[in-house]
């Protein structure tokens, strides 16, 4: 049975979606077989040959704090999370560390990018648009002084952050988290879409009709808390939350894989790590979509893995009366499962006439396809699938009695870096990075970015016919990935392609293809979108790119926080090695400087006029970008292997102190949370730190809170502690530049970047610089921030 | 028909990211080496519509083979 201190219950739910603007008239509507799909109200839809959509209808979203600064997305969100902490019966939470948020989107502030695009182009949109507004939004509203984070697997998200939420409670980083999914329906995507061919024209029918998809929009909450915390405080538990399985494609941007053969494993993982057997499972809530693709490789998968152990489980598309919620469908989908399974009541796919029902059953034989109208079961676990753009499939399962749940498997194996991949504006190798840093390079203008081009792939041996189909921040994150494999000596083969996962952190992800996609469609009109380019609004489609490109099949997932999520890429990637789901791992951070990039920056008066350096003291730093991807394993991965190991990686922790979205000030004494929580898991101590690689850009608000955080800490120390700041030589690149200051100390440590220039505070705060020999160095803490006050640290070790 | 032809290319560089340095006339759009796909048939679709008037939608895949077959395609059906 799973130990009490990795139990994770659900205490408290909440909904919004086109069926109900809470539970219980969702729940209720559900009961009812009702649909949310009508003719969309809200979007133009001239020549467009599909106009249905099921929205929320709620007239109380702006019943919140500053309502102007959030996006619709947000705005649904908070509504849930409000309904879901009340249901928990929990209230503000101070900034406690302990509380973490975690959701999912797929296109986030798309409202705010085409408001901003379509009405003068006002600043204050700008901070909405990102897909990390969400989270932090929701934590500014309750508080949550934790991890705080969002996951951009497009239409997976939503399940992927309630399986985060556990793995986070089970390695004890925190006691309750605010997980779920929100989306909003908005031109781009609806367009997308219909350039895609993928809106069905009468209403999606999953598992039926199958001609496409229906768009909704809304927001799933759940309170995933640990158990003894719940018991603690007598809290009401509505069911466990066992194992989850997330998996990649390594197939097509768009399409998942016919045989639905990474579907079966995401499951396969999911009951595994539950500790069940599959026959325990009596209902599964279907991704079932009602594209033909997506519905026949469900199918396909469902068969093969259930057919002969649990030949007659019930499943069910709940997409018919909610529209599918993309980024907020797990959630939803999870508030659905965790109904059916607390009141014994299987949800049905509606739609079907007497013959279809006949025509399915020729399909799925003896499986229960319940249709029409709920039925009553005895059930005591539940599966939730959802599967999205970029080949992320994610399976997680919620149950009455505690499991056998394994995590944590792997915490005493060492986790060693093995590989080291940079893009970056120096230069497109680990190499020209190191040059770069040799000769001391300077950014030439104050917005600065990476240049991928034919010759990389060549080199690489990557096929036109693959990065032909690449935008900007794909072609950065392929290239910096498989430069990453190959420095690792990493061959993915059929054997090992699920030994290793992907974790990509981003800051604006996709923000920039979707402006694109936008600008496109204001000209050309809902029914002139590109079907070529909407793939790429995901933010997760680079990281796809780099499975299918790869042959990775393993975890692959997104985070979007801000420049933080370059090193949470790394700590999240140590969670997943420590609970045994992985060998392997490659930790990247990717952020592009395309113009509109730049221009965002402009507007929000954080951009520099001219190249500043770190410390400058200036109100703005020099736009940058890239992608770095770090390949990490356990030592005996890389030993048996024979790979070379450049470090060992220690320790990570987080802080967050809640400042508003787009803002940082205040926010200080987060930083040393997170460093004194990296210090702690590494098991160091500040005195054993030789050096600091930081994320110091030349903007004095953001550089102001690195040298304080740093003066509490080391104290007297600080004056000798060399600190070495990446955008020194790349500018402000966010994730990627987080992720680099890690690979620039993994250099260090092995030795092959022999010194560099080192910036020293004194105790009156004024900075000094002179070049530091690095050879001495054991032990290198790595810092990075975010917008929005969450901090995060890593310590790397020789 | 060159006009057509060259037009086509255009669209194939600039819109589907292929190097038109292996891309002539004659060659497989959908093999290994362009590797076109179902997303990028939609999106000549919509093209050959927009640019030429002429609906490309629920035809034969053969006509797709190069912009050879597409151009003929496009002045045989043309108004």
């Amino acid at each position: 049975m799973t130990p009490n201190d990795c139990r994770c219950v659900v205490t408290g739910l909440g909904v919004i979606c086109a069926v109900g603007n809470n539970v219980e008239e969702t729940w209720k509507n559900a009961l009812n077989s009702v649909s949310g799909i009508h003719k969309t109200t809200s979007l133009d839809t001239k020549d467009c040959y599909a106009d249905l959509a099921a929205e929320v209808n709620c007239d109380t979203l702006d019943d919140i704090d500053s309502p102007n600064e959030k996006d619709r997305a947000s705005k649904l969100c908070i509504k849930a999370a409000k309904e879901a902490l009340q249901d928990a019966n929990l209230g503000n939470f101070n900034d406690d560390q302990r509380v973490s948020v975690i959701i999912g989107s797929c296109v986030g502030g798309v409202l705010s990018i085409e408001e901003y695009y379509q009405h003068g182009k006002n600043p204050s949109e700008i901070a909405k648009m990102p897909i990390a507004a969400i989270a932090s939004q929701v934590a500014e509203t309750c508080g949550a002084g934790g991890i705080v984070t969002n996951v951009g697997n497009a239409c997976a998200a939503g399940t992927i952050s309630i399986a985060i939420a556990c793995d986070l409670i089970r390695a004890g980083k925190a006691d309750v988290v605010i997980a779920g999914g929100a989306d909003s329906f908005a031109s781009v995507p609806y367009s997308g879409f219909l350039s895609l061919h993928a809106l069905d024209e009468n209403g999606c029918s999953p598992f039926n009709r199958c001609s496409g998809i229906t768009l909704g929009e809304g927001a799933g909450i759940v309170i995933v808390e640990s158990y003894e915390h719940a018991q603690k405080r007598g809290a009401k538990q509505y069911c466990e939350v066992l194992g989850a399985g997330v998996t990649s494609d390594a197939h097509h941007i768009t399409a998942p894989r016919e045989d639905g053969l990474c579907l079966t494993e995401a499951m396969n993982r999911a009951v595994k790590n539950s500790g069940i057997k599959k026959s325990d499972i009596g209902y599964l809530n279907a991704h079932g979509t009602g594209t033909g693709k997506n519905d026949n490789a469900e199918i396909n998968a469902f068969n093969n893995f259930f057919a002969a152990e649990n030949p007659t489980l019930s499943v069910s598309s709940t997409k018919v009366m909610t529209g599918h919620c993309l980024g907020a469908a797990g959630a939803i989908e999870a508030v659905f499962s965790i109904k059916a399974l607390t009141t014994n009541t299987v949800l049905p796919t509606l739609g079907y006439s007497a013959e279809q029902s006949a025509a399915l059953k020729e399909k799925v034989g003896d499986m229960d396809y319940v249709q029409n109208a709920p039925k009553s079961k005895e059930l005591n676990c539940v599966m939730s699938n959802n599967v999205a753009f970029g080949g992320t499939n994610a399976s997680i399962v919620f149950s009455k009695q505690p499991g056998d749940v394994q995590s944590q498997v792997a915490k005493s194996k060492k986790i060693v870096v093995t590989g080291i991949g940079i893009v970056s504006p120096v230069g497109n190798s680990k190499e020209a990075y190191l040059e770069a840093v040799k000769n001391g390079a300077k950014p030439e203008s104050a917005s600065i970015h990476s240049a991928v081009t034919n010759d990389d792939y060549k080199e690489l041996g990557i096929k036109m016919a693959f990065y032909r189909k690449l935008d900007n921040l794909g072609q950065l994150q392929t290239v910096s990935g498989v430069r990453a494999l190959k420095d690792a000596n990493f061959t993915v083969t059929e054997d090992n392609a699920n030994d290793i996962g992907i974790i990509v952190g981003t800051s604006e992800g996709g923000l920039g293809s979707t402006y694109d996609f936008e600008e496109l469609i204001a000209e050309a009109g809902n029914a002139g979108g590109s079907a070529f380019k909407f793939p790429h609004t995901v933010y997760n489609a680079a990281g796809g790119y780099l499975s299918i490109c790869s042959g990775i099949k393993g975890y692959g997932v997104t985070i979007t926080t801000g420049p933080v999520s370059g090193l949470d890429s790394i700590g999240y990637s140590m969670n997943v090695i420590h609970d045994g789901q992985e060998q392997a791992m490659m930790a990247t951070g990717t952020d592009e400087n395309i113009p509109v990039i730049t221009e965002l920056a402009q507007k929000l008066n954080v951009a520099a006029d001219s190249v500043v350096e770190p410390y400058a003291g200036s109100n703005g730093f020099v736009v940058g970008d890239g992608s770095v991807s770090i390949i990490m394993e356990t030592e005996d991965y890389a030993k048996a292997r024979g790979a070379k190991v450049y470090c060992e990686i220690l320790g990570y922790g987080n802080g967050r102190k809640n400042v508003k979205f787009g803002t940082v000030e205040g926010s200080g004494e987060a930083l040393d949370n997170a460093i004194n929580a990296a210090l702690k898991d590494a098991g160091v101590s500040a005195a054993e730190i030789d050096a600091v690689c930081g994320f110091a850009n030349g903007q004095k608000v953001v550089d102001d809170i690195e040298k304080a955080a740093y003066a509490r800490v080391f104290g007297d120390k600080l004056a000798s502690m060399p600190l070495f700041q990446v955008k020194e030589h790349v500018g402000e690149g966010r994730a990627a530049s987080a992720t680099l200051a890690a690979a620039q100390a993994a250099l260090m440590l092995d030795g092959e970047m022999a010194s560099e220039n080192a910036y020293f505070v004194s105790a009156d705060g004024s900075v000094s610089k002179k070049t530091a020999d690095a050879s001495s160095f054991k032990k290198i803490l790595v810092t990075a921030f975010s917008a929005g006050g969450s901090y995060s640290a890593v310590v790397l070790g020789k | 028909m060159e006009e057509v032809k060259n037009k086509l290319k255009e669209f194939f560089m600039s819109d589907l990211g292929v190097d038109g340095s292996v891309l002539n006339f004659d060659t497989a759009l959908f093999g290994d080496e362009i590797g076109l796909d179902s997303v990028d048939s939609l999106e000549i679709i919509s093209f050959v519509d927009d640019t030429f008037g002429v609906s490309m939608t629920g035809v034969d895949k053969e006509n797709f083979q190069s912009i050879d077959t597409i151009a003929a395609f496009i002045e045989k059906n043309k108004a």
